[in-house]
């Protein structure tokens, strides 16, 4: 039978450009901060995933030994942008069905010191839109253009995301950039793909964030106020040839759907919403793929004003991957960390007013014929 | 210089010049561009050789500021719409006075997308037309 699991702690190291410290240090700092909001002791840890994608290795070891915890099973995972959502899967399977009481799931990514730092990531032997010039910035800049051609979007709309996202991160003391933009600012940015600029994409950088979970009756040896996992999914990416056209992710789309269902709520019930906005343009898709908004109804979402803070539906409260950074494998774990302080009512000025209900979202990796590599979700209820 | 194409079977001689050599599923009409050993929508292993139609329409396109591996701007990439229900991704030619528009008529032609030391790797482009 299947157990509720919860959160009791989270933790986030700083973010930013830090090539003086290695991934295991930035994950200390997390996973120490994580053990510290839960009031456990380390050695309480039963099992422990590790998730990250670049020169991964014994990830999870190479943190836990820094708080006295080895010997344990410890599972290291890489899924491309979800990679931390799914170590927060995998732990939610062992505890949900019974195999562990409590675990720690903690991201974490050293981009600056990775083999890739400072260089474009050359396309496998095989992958031939890599080779003909498919990039990350040129696939989101042809969804841009699908998106101005039949939903009405103009390029000012991708300036406004990244706007609100940067708003929201000024509230945020550990976002990587705390500043305000304009339109105009946004827009005179470099142009990385037309209609795409700088300031529209998320940043390398290094970081790293946990969380710990148990069941339920030890989470009530800690806490009167639990975040439960109301929903906890994991989807890879169908064929690139099923998709209809470039303004739905389809693999979004369906994962959200089953996490909807697996919480039995809709989005009409959500307070918030911490989603991948890796570029600016793919927050609008996601607002339609996630159904907080019809179809076709995303720029009238986003210029309404709901999806910022104080709005309706508030979207990327923290800042975002715009303005936080995108350390990859640490964003998935973040993101769920994020939600848990809007829950408890502890997320500072940027705090959603009576947040119940979030939901965190991180899809990722490209791989040629595929649509997207991977899709985790998880809903949060208090 | 030793020609080298960009990926083994990707260009087939058709009754207009070089054209993309796709295959399609016996079974449910698929098609493939590259070509699949086997149908992966309804697993059916009988494909038949489908020489696309040279011509297509631009689907999306962008100019990056930025490089990719083999190319440094100015240049572009776009998807463009082939008639057997296929969306290809390729760079595409700048022509000054043909600026970019998304259901114009583009053209595949064979090319040589970039060279290394003594080789070329060959390919294949859009062209608008």
């Amino acid at each position: 039978m299947m157990r509720d699991v919860y959160i009791i702690g989270v933790g986030q190291s700083t973010f930013g450009k830090l090539s003086d410290r290695t991934a295991a240090d930035l994950g200390l700092e997390a996973v120490s901060e994580a053990i510290k909001d839960a009031g456990i002791r380390p050695q309480d840890i039963r099992v422990a995933y590790g998730a990250r994608q670049f020169d991964a290795a014994t990830t999870a070891q190479s943190i836990l030994k820094g708080v006295g915890v080895a010997a344990i099973e410890m599972v290291n995972v890489e899924n491309a942008c979800a990679g931390g959502a799914t170590a927060v899967r995998g732990l939610w399977k062992d505890i949900a069905f019974g195999l562990y009481d409590m675990g720690v799931a903690v991201g974490v990514e050293s981009m600056t010191t990775s083999s890739i730092a400072g260089k474009l990531i050359p396309p496998q032997k095989d992958d031939l839109d890599g080779h003909l010039g498919l990039t990350f910035p040129t696939y989101f800049a042809l969804i841009a253009r699908r998106l101005m051609e039949t939903h009405g979007a103009a390029a000012e709309d991708f300036a406004l995301v990244s706007v609100k996202n940067h708003h929201h991160g000024c509230l945020n003391p550990r976002a990587q950039y705390r500043k305000e933009f304009t339109v105009e600012q946004v827009l005179a940015s470099f142009m990385v793909a037309d209609p795409i600029t700088l300031l529209e994409c998320c940043p390398n950088t290094d970081g790293a964030a946990a969380v710990i979970m148990c069941s339920k009756d030890v989470a009530m040896r800690y806490t009167t106020k639990p975040v439960k996992i109301a929903a906890s999914v994991l989807l890879s990416g169908d064929y690139f040839f099923k998709k209809a056209d470039l303004t739905s992710i389809t693999l979004g789309k369906n994962a959200t759907r089953m996490a909807y269902e697996m919480a039995g709520i809709g989005p009409e019930d959500l307070d918030l919403i911490e989603l991948h906005d890796a570029f600016a343009c793919e927050e609008i898709i996601h607002y339609e793929d996630m159904g907080i908004c019809k179809p076709g109804e995303g720029i009238k979402l986003l210029r309404s004003g709901a999806t910022a803070l104080g709005g309706k539906i508030p979207v990327n409260p923290s800042g975002g991957l715009l303005s936080l950074g995108h350390p990859l494998a640490a964003s998935g774990v973040r993101v769920i960390g994020e939600l848990a302080l809007h829950l408890r009512n502890q997320a500072g000025k940027r705090q959603v007013p009576n947040a119940k209900v979030g939901m965190a979202q991180m899809l990722g990796g490209m791989d040629n014929g595929l649509e997207a590599g991977a899709a985790g979700i998880h809903i949060l209820t208090i | 210089m030793e020609k080298i194409l960009i990926k083994d079977g990707i260009l087939v001689e058709g009754p207009d010049g070089v054209t993309l050599a796709a295959n399609r599923c016996k079974s449910c009409g698929r098609v493939y561009f590259p070509k699949s050993k086997f149908c992966l929508d309804c697993h059916g292993d009988e494909l038949a050789d489908l020489p696309l139609s040279k011509r297509g329409r631009l689907f999306s396109y962008t100019m990056p500021g930025m490089p990719s591996s083999h190319f440094k701007p100015p240049y572009a990439v776009g998807f463009v719409e082939i008639p057997e229900g296929l969306r290809i991704f390729g760079p595409l030619d700048i022509i000054a006075d043909q600026p970019f528009k998304i259901g114009m008529q583009m053209e595949v032609h064979e090319d040589i997308l970039w060279t290394e030391g003594e080789k070329e790797y060959i390919g294949f482009r859009f062209r608008p037309i």
